[in-house]
């Protein structure tokens, strides 16, 4: 008995380990700091060179033309990153969109990953804005914010 | 109409309330008056939210904007199809149309098995009329459907958007709901079993079935999901590990182990403990995954709503179940040991441990990595997200393990298998692996995780036609019949068996179209007129952009020109739409060259009219549709399981030699001539007189061109009946009375409607299998759960007699005992 106790102590230990280093290795490749405009900007230089999923709203988006190469910023909360990306941008990222784009700051611009920008995407549970004034006034808890 | 939906839903709490009372009171005073009040107030439940769902639909459909949620997700304009489907289209519905599912199946439920679970039926009514509660409990203290504006009425809804105006995703939420809202039901039986402490074996039989009628739906609403994300988002992949997908997943997982470990207690009476907790757990991941999705906990490029009043009651309601549940697991522990121990490690049931321990790894890593931001940032004060690449890190090994368990579990014989019966069972399918694997390796595949996934695939297929071959000639040399027959009766005698088997090659596919991953090209290029780009076997040559509107929405259309291998192979043309009321949220219209062996898939980025330059991402996808031809596959074989027992046993034991190889040749020609009438049946309105060549290219081009109302999934116009098949009918007879050709139809086709979309794909019936699959499916599914329904309402006495005094199971496992011991024989 103690030695099956043993066996199983050593085996639950095995598997403890691999899995930690596992998930330490492959954590070390795949993890980004998700930070607002605001939180990065108030001290770029902690972030520089650090994988960064930065969320705020897009604006000044500029298009070199005949080409992939756009230019925008990114707000939040006063504060304005800029950013650089080469590639195609989705549907919805347009200015005043919101958006979570992944990359690493380069001085004081932040250089997109492909396929690095997401702009929010309609869901099932989130109800559009009202458009004007025939919306009229919502009664019970007006969560206008969707759901 | 909407007090009247608000005073129903009250009227349906306070009745559930009543239920879950009076059968927990008839049950502990033995009360029988009680019980069936109970039960008759739970089927009220059932009317109220039939009543109640029907006045939403009333409102969708006469467009009353009054109330809050119709103005919210529908408009005018809106097709009849969407307004219905808009029903789940928002939080408050989908939560309606949660407690009505759940009150119909739980209906069906205690009426099938009324008589043979007595003892357990008060406590299965309690239990799901709790969850009901619970729910009903927010729709009317928080998110009432019928919630109306106090002043001004909206002349108009602001309508549902657009990328959700899309077939896939109209039953994609319900397929899912029906998955997850099913998981409640084997909860139930688990539980009422628990309390009453009746833990034999009787309560896994009744709810066998529900759990693998409710998988069917979550894996058809998982797919579902991942046809809508690679045909309407058009950024060339089908899943993304988003949080909302990854929620969808999480009890599919648990199911699957459970459908695998149920079948060790029912023939080994183990893992007893194991099988209660994973539909305790199933359900858990079932609540857990909507308050996920609904809390605003996580962070999607899903909008997902931040309400920390709901996230404050699904939590609550999660201790809840969580206390609650394991604490009668606890307490019942002495009821619960195993019967059996583990004999061997070389036995089926240590394969399906193993495998379930995989799939408990897979859901629970999946969780973890999903809650990883959120949990980094409760304990660090940093969110740290984790991406794809991380998860695929992970869950690639993990799938490739599970392939190999898929081949490996039914070579393997219950208790132990001898070394002379796992060279007997192996030697075949290994040798047919390493035979793929060698040969891949000699044809210079560059993949090695593709092309290990590829060998897996080879070795679980062979396995699996192993066992129909042989369990086919065994059959064949005992009843004299040929081989075509014996397969169909084999297949009938042990539906469990070998519909799991054809499940089985469902997921190889499945994993064919995965490995196809691995040889995915892209590219992302911006073109000027008459650039070309060269990607595997295509060249794409782009040609122009044009700029139509159809009254509803703007389209922008690329022109592109394909060769495959140097030869033309038709036209593409990919499009942006911008919809009326939703310019800022333009749509990508995919255009897509589907055939068997790969995708070439086209989207328009953006563009410039003046200049004509436009930008696409071009991508090539190899094998893709063999994942959507597999789900097709996995969902015949859970049919299979799921037919009936005794009276299918019965009319197999009838089938005279050589019935099956005629009946199938019968049905096949059958199907080809039914093909032939339908089309014939469509007639233009006020057509123009053809000559006989004009009519012959129409009715040709009937059956090329397909509708494009949005509704009918792209029915050929020769098939589709909605109003907008006539106007294109209509359209084509008026072009071919012109004199046009086949190429000037589809441009003027291309021109009005904007896109490729009327064209459908170059290989017409390819795609348009590949449309119909789903709905196939679906059909199939309806047609299963009605049979499944007739079959559990029957009582006893409607079977015949020497069938009903032996219990289907019974027979089931004798006749899977026979058929091993015949096979082993034969070593």
């Amino acid at each position: 008995m103690p030695n099956q106790g043993l066996k199983i102590l050593l085996t639950t230990g095995v598997f403890i380990t691999a899995f930690v280093g596992l998930m330490w290795t492959t954590m070390q490749d795949g993890t980004q700091y998700y930070k607002h405009v605001d939180e990065v900007m108030v001290d770029p230089d902690q972030w520089v060179g650090k994988r960064l999923q930065v969320h705020g709203f897009a604006s000044d988006i500029s298009w070199k033309p005949s080409s992939l190469d756009y230019r925008f910023a990114i707000e939040n909360n006063g504060y304005v990153v800029h950013a650089e990306y080469t590639g195609i941008v989705p549907d919805t990222f347009q200015d005043e969109s919101e958006v979570v784009v992944s990359g690493r700051l380069e001085g004081d611009v932040l250089i997109v990953e492909p396929d690095g920008i997401m702009a929010k995407c309609p869901s099932k549970y989130e109800a559009k804005p009202a458009i004007d004034a025939s919306a009229g006034t919502e009664s019970g808890d007006a969560d206008g914010a969707g759901n | 109409m909407a007090t009247i939906g608000s005073y129903t839903l009250l009227a349906a709490f306070v009745a559930c309330a009543y239920a879950i009372a009076a059968s927990v009171a008839g049950a502990r005073r033995r009360s029988l008056r009680l019980v069936e009040s109970g039960v008759g107030a739970f089927y009220t439940v059932t009317a109220l939210m039939t009543l109640a769902s029907s006045i939403i639909l009333h409102a969708f459909v006469t467009e009353d904007y009054t109330i809050r949620y119709v103005d919210r997700y529908s408009d005018s304009v809106q097709p009849l199809f969407y307004k219905l489907t808009s029903y789940w289209g928002g939080l408050d519905g989908s939560i309606m149309f949660w407690v009505f599912l759940l009150s119909v199946f739980g209906a069906i439920a205690v009426k099938t098995n009324r008589e043979q679970q007595r003892e357990l039926i008060p406590y299965v009514v309690a239990v799901i009329g709790a969850v009901q509660l619970f729910f009903l409990f927010i729709m009317i203290v928080h998110k009432d459907p019928f919630a109306t504006y106090l002043t001004e009425t909206p002349v108009d809804g602001r309508g549902l958007n657009p990328l959700l105006q899309n077939p896939y995703m109209a039953i994609h939420p319900p397929s899912l709901y029906t998955g997850f809202v099913g998981m409640t039901i084997p909860f139930a039986f688990g539980m009422a079993a628990l309390i009453t402490g009746f833990l034999d074996d009787s309560w896994l039989r009744a709810v066998r079935r529900w759990t693998m009628f409710s998988w069917l739906f979550l894996s058809l609403g998982l797919t579902l999901g991942m046809i809508w994300a690679y045909e309407e988002l058009g950024w060339g992949g089908f899943w993304g590990w988003d949080p909302v997908e990854n929620a969808g997943a999480l009890p599919w997982f648990t199911a699957t182990a459970f459908l695998h470990s149920v079948m060790v207690q029912e023939r080994r009476s183990m893992l007893r403990v194991w099988n209660v907790t994973l539909v305790i757990l199933t359900f858990f991941l079932t609540i857990f995954a909507t308050f996920m999705t609904r809390s605003g906990v996580v962070q999607s490029v899903h909008a997902f709503g931040e309400d920390a009043q709901l996230s404050m009651l699904f939590i609550v309601f999660m201790a809840f179940i969580l206390i609650f549940s394991f604490g009668w697991v606890i307490y019942r522990l002495p009821l619960l040991r195993a019967r059996n121990e583990l004999e061997s490690w070389a036995s089926r049931e240590a394969a399906f441990l193993l495998n379930n321990w995989i799939l408990l790894f897979a859901a629970f890593f999946i969780l973890f990595a999903t809650m990883f931001p959120t949990i980094s940032e409760a304990f660090t004060g940093q969110r740290i997200t984790v991406g794809p690449p991380f998860f695929n890190t992970w869950m690639v090994p993990i799938g490739l393990v599970l392939l190999l368990l898929t081949g490996i579990g039914p070579l393997l014989a219950w208790r132990r298998s001898s070394v002379s019966n796992l060279v007997y069972q192996f030697a075949w399918p290994v040798g047919l692996a390493v035979a793929t694997a060698v040969g891949l390796a000699a044809i210079g595949f560059r993949v090695w995780v593709s092309g290990l996934c590829f060998a897996l695939c080879a070795f679980v297929l062979g396995t699996i036609s192993q066992e129909f071959v042989r369990g086919a000639s065994v059959r064949r040399g005992a009843t004299g019949t040929d081989i075509v027959t014996a397969l169909v009766g084999l297949v009938m005698r042990s539906r469990r068996r070998y519909g799991g088997y054809v499940v089985h090659v469902g997921i190889v596919l499945m994993f064919l179209g995965f490995a196809g991953s691995g040889y995915k090209l892209e590219q992302q290029v911006m073109m000027n007129q008459g650039d070309e780009v060269e990607l595997g076997r295509f060249l794409v040559r782009y040609e122009r952009v044009s700029e139509t509107d159809d009254g509803q929405k703007q389209m922008i259309t690329g022109h592109m020109t394909i060769f495959k291998d140097g030869q033309a192979a038709g036209e593409l043309f990919p499009a942006r739409w911008f919809f009326r009321k939703h310019e800022t949220e333009p749509t990508t219209e995919v255009a897509m060259r589907r055939s068997v062996s790969e995708d070439l898939y086209i989207t328009l980025a953006t563009y410039d009219l003046a200049d004509q330059s436009a930008a696409f991402q071009i991508t090539v996808n190899p094998l893709v549709n063999w994942i959507w031809f597999g789900f097709t596959i996995m969902a015949l074989g859970t049919g299979i399981a799921l037919l009936p027992e005794s009276s299918l046993a019965f009319v197999s034991a009838k089938v005279p030699t050589g019935a099956a190889t005629t009946s199938l040749l019968l049905v096949s020609l059958l199907l080809g001539g039914m093909g032939t009438n339908v089309n014939a049946q469509i007639a233009v309105p006020n057509g123009a007189e053809l000559t006989a060549g004009q009519q012959r290219l129409e009715a040709e081009l009937k059956g090329e061109l397909v509708c494009v109302c949005g509704s009918c999934s792209h029915l050929p116009l020769s098939t589709c009946t909605c109003a907008v098949a006539d106007d294109m009918r209509l359209r084509l007879n008026r072009q071919v009375a012109m004199g046009q050709d086949r190429d000037g139809v589809y441009q003027h086709f291309i021109d009005t409607y904007g896109s490729q979309e009327p064209i459908g794909a170059p290989i017409g019936m390819f795609n348009q299998l590949s449309w119909l699959f789903p709905m196939l499916v679906g059909g199939a599914c309806l047609v299963g759960v009605g049979f499944v329904a007739l079959r559990w309402s029957r009582r006893d006495s409607e079977f015949p007699e020497s069938l009903a005094s032996v219990p289907a199971d019974e027979q089931d496992q004798q006749l899977e005992a026979r058929l091993d011991d015949e096979l082993r024989n034969l070593d």
